[in-house]
């Protein structure tokens, strides 16, 4: 019995440190959602791209895999790096692939992502190459620092960075939703977006802020990750894109709060699951938590009810 | 009256054909050497090549056999199972070609078996490891490499003989051959005595395996044995193993067997973890300096693939030289002396023997452990 309980609460570790970044990737799926009713299908590629800037800039200042300045500067630097490069194609994909169809039906914009995420996953496959990048990073954190014991529960440095990360980010942006007017424009512009405009926000301005933040906090995740497991490879995004997007239905398509709760949720669940049944069905119960809650709360765990517009 | 004459006539000529009656040896000898020379195999396949010319050309020297020079004839595939079976045709066709090395590739092995089989012409694959392959009725295809199969026998030998473990993990990913691998390694274990085992299932690619892992871990087992086709993913084990603090040995598969995605991308965790493969480390076998001198003054540098194919060809020129004593040689006699094979002592490091369908006795399984930045073979497992 002890055993299971050592189990499980390495089980949550695991759970929230993967959980938190569903999470960041959900926020990213439902911003967008919100103010466009689309589903973003390219948002997975952002994150793959945060991914390889990263290694990139990772690489540019290592010598034979030893970094040429201070851990935490060149850490800091991938990660703003991975933000920036991702936010600007988040606006670089807005400007070309959607704005174009704002009025055009909304299957064509979910077209448009599809077609948008296969050209930059074979672009990367083309120019970067099918094998894996391998991140050194274990000459970023000194010996003695990579992991911490409490009983029998291990966690390793990476896995309380890239928690603390998540978690500063999510309350950075819930301060800017809920504080600042750029926030009150999002939710407005989210609320009803003829409305908003009529009352003088420039909602395309306000389209692009939210591509700008969706896609950074995307990018944010696919180095948060590639630190974490320390490899990258074009084909990433896929596999984290489908569970980011069913973080934000979990949570509630179009919700913030609803998005991190799904992130968290759905990882943790993940990681419990694996305790019980084959690693296999990992997915399995992952998607059977999925149906159950639509099936219970259509609109989520904290979506709102939408009323359909006349 | 005369249709029917003319077309007992033509069947008579056919049959005789088929047949390859007992040719002169003073008329020449000739071997095949089938494989994928052009496309994305080549580089291994040249190598094959070059060895078992290698090989020819120590038989040549000495005099050839019975006076006759070898020639070797090269049949490209191309990678296609298509032209797999041009080469075939080509081979067979030619009365003087006795025996044939290859095809190393599985799937065109498969692809033109009936072909050489109906022709009683012996061919000995060097890398192809598809168990179907010398399953069929036909006896003319032998292999100096283990099936797939053999492999599992040998893992589940070394995690109990070498590894003395009591308690075993095995985690396998969800391919026919991860799976296959990990089922045979189990069965075997269970026959050696081995109760305590675990088997759960990874996903290829998803780079995370901390919780199935974190499971392992709660397992408490003495051998991890990780079924991975790629290295990266057997590097990403090793390194989430290791920082969850599981004691257990490593184990992982052949495809790990490669310095820059395993051992290098791993950093450091991989020290002291062993995998399998199906080819020898040569430089560690002493009988093989010779031939590894004469390819690499002559070729450049060695893979895995070479030295089995050296093996195989002298294999087959001696099977040729003793059907040729009495002047007279067949294919049935090169296939009959191929079958009779047993403790042929050549380079591979262990004796090589051909059981009843052609496979060799007790597959060979290398063994190897990671040692700083090398892999360092520690053990040859044949089955026993």
């Amino acid at each position: 019995m002890e055993d299971i309980f050592g189990q499980l609460s390495q089980q949550a570790i695991n759970g929230i440190t993967i959980g938190g970044v569903y999470a960041l990737i959900a926020i990213g799926y439902t911003m967008v959602y919100g103010v466009l009713s689309m589903l973003n299908f390219a948002h997975g590629e952002l994150y793959m791209m945060g991914g390889f800037t990263g290694w990139w800039v990772l690489q540019f200042f290592s010598s034979k895999h030893q970094p040429v300045m201070n851990a935490a500067i060149l850490i800091s630097l991938m990660i703003l790096a991975a933000m920036a490069v991702s936010a600007i194609l988040g606006l670089v994909i807005e400007r070309v692939a959607y704005r174009p169809l704002r009025k055009a039906p909304r299957m064509n914009l979910l077209l448009s992502s599809l077609g948008v995420s296969i050209f930059i996953q074979n672009f990367i496959l083309y120019t970067q190459g099918a094998k894996v990048k391998v991140f050194q990073v274990s000459n970023l954190i000194p010996e003695g620092l990579r992991t911490f014991h409490v009983g029998d529960t291990v966690i390793s440095f990476m896995r309380i960075f890239v928690i603390g990360v998540c978690f500063v980010l999510m309350l950075l942006l819930t301060f800017v939703i809920k504080k600042t007017n750029i926030g009150k424009s999002i939710r407005a512009t989210a609320q009803d977006i003829e409305a908003a405009a009529f009352m003088g926000i420039d909602t395309d301005r306000i389209i692009v802020i939210v591509f700008l933040i969706g896609s950074a906090l995307g990018g944010a995740a696919g180095i948060l990750v590639s630190l974490l497991f320390t490899q990258v490879d074009y084909y990433v995004g896929f596999q984290a894109g489908l569970k980011g997007f069913t973080a934000a239905v979990l949570g509630g398509i179009g919700s913030i709060p609803g998005a991190m709760a799904g992130g968290l949720l759905l990882g943790l669940c993940e990681a419990m699951a694996v305790t019980f049944f084959p690693s296999a069905y990992k997915d399995v119960v992952a998607f059977i938590i999925l149906i159950a809650v639509l099936i219970f709360r259509p609109q989520g765990l904290m979506g709102e009810k939408i009323r359909e517009k006349v | 009256m005369k249709k029917l004459f003319v077309l007992l006539f033509v069947a008579l000529l056919l049959s005789l054909g088929q047949t390859a009656m007992a040719n002169d040896v003073s008329k020449g000898i000739k071997v095949g050497n089938a494989g994928s020379f052009t496309g994305d195999a080549a580089a291994p396949c040249m190598e094959i090549y070059n060895s078992a010319q290698i090989a020819i050309d120590e038989w040549n020297a000495k005099g050839g056999i019975k006076g006759q020079k070898i020639e070797q004839v090269m049949g490209d595939d191309a990678l296609d199972p298509a032209q797999g079976i041009t080469v075939a045709r080509k081979f067979t066709s030619d009365d003087l070609i006795y025996g044939v090395v290859g095809p190393p590739v599985s799937h065109i092995a498969q692809a033109s078996l009936n072909i050489y089989g109906e022709a009683g012409l012996a061919c000995i694959t060097t890398a192809a490891s598809k168990p179907e392959l010398t399953e069929s009725p036909f006896k003319h295809f032998f292999r100096v490499n283990a099936r797939n199969d053999a492999h599992g026998l040998n893992c589940a030998l070394f995690i109990k003989n070498n590894l003395k473990a009591k308690k075993v993990a095995v985690l396998n990913e969800k391919v026919a051959y991860c799976e296959n691998l990990a089922q045979k390694t189990i069965e075997e274990l269970k026959k050696l005595g081995i109760k305590d085992i675990m088997n759960d299932t990874i996903v290829a690619g998803s780079k995370d395996y901390s919780a199935v892992l974190t499971k392992v871990k709660a397992y408490k087992p003495d051998v991890l044995f990780f079924v991975a086709t790629a290295a990266p993913d057997q590097a990403i084990g090793v390194r989430q193993a290791k920082e969850l603090g599981i004691k257990a040995v490593f184990f992982g598969t052949e495809g790990a067997r490669d310095k820059k995605d395993f051992i290098e991308a791993s950093e450091g965790a991989a020290e002291g973890a062993y995998v399998y493969h199906f080819s020898p480390d040569i430089y560690a076998i002493k009988e093989a300096a010779p031939y590894v001198k004469a390819y690499e003054t002559k070729y450049g540098s060695l893979s895995g693939f070479g030295p089995p194919a050296y093996e195989a060809m002298n294999i087959l020129l001696t099977a040729i030289d003793q059907a040729a004593k009495d002047g007279d040689i067949s294919r049935k006699e090169v296939m009959t002396n191929l079958s009779a094979v047993k403790n042929y002592k050549g380079i591979l490091g262990f004796p090589v023997s051909f059981d009843a369908k052609g496979d060799l006795l007790g597959g060979a399984t290398y063994i190897f452990k990671v040692k700083g930045k090398e892999f360092e073979q520690v053990a040859i497992l044949t089955g026993k």
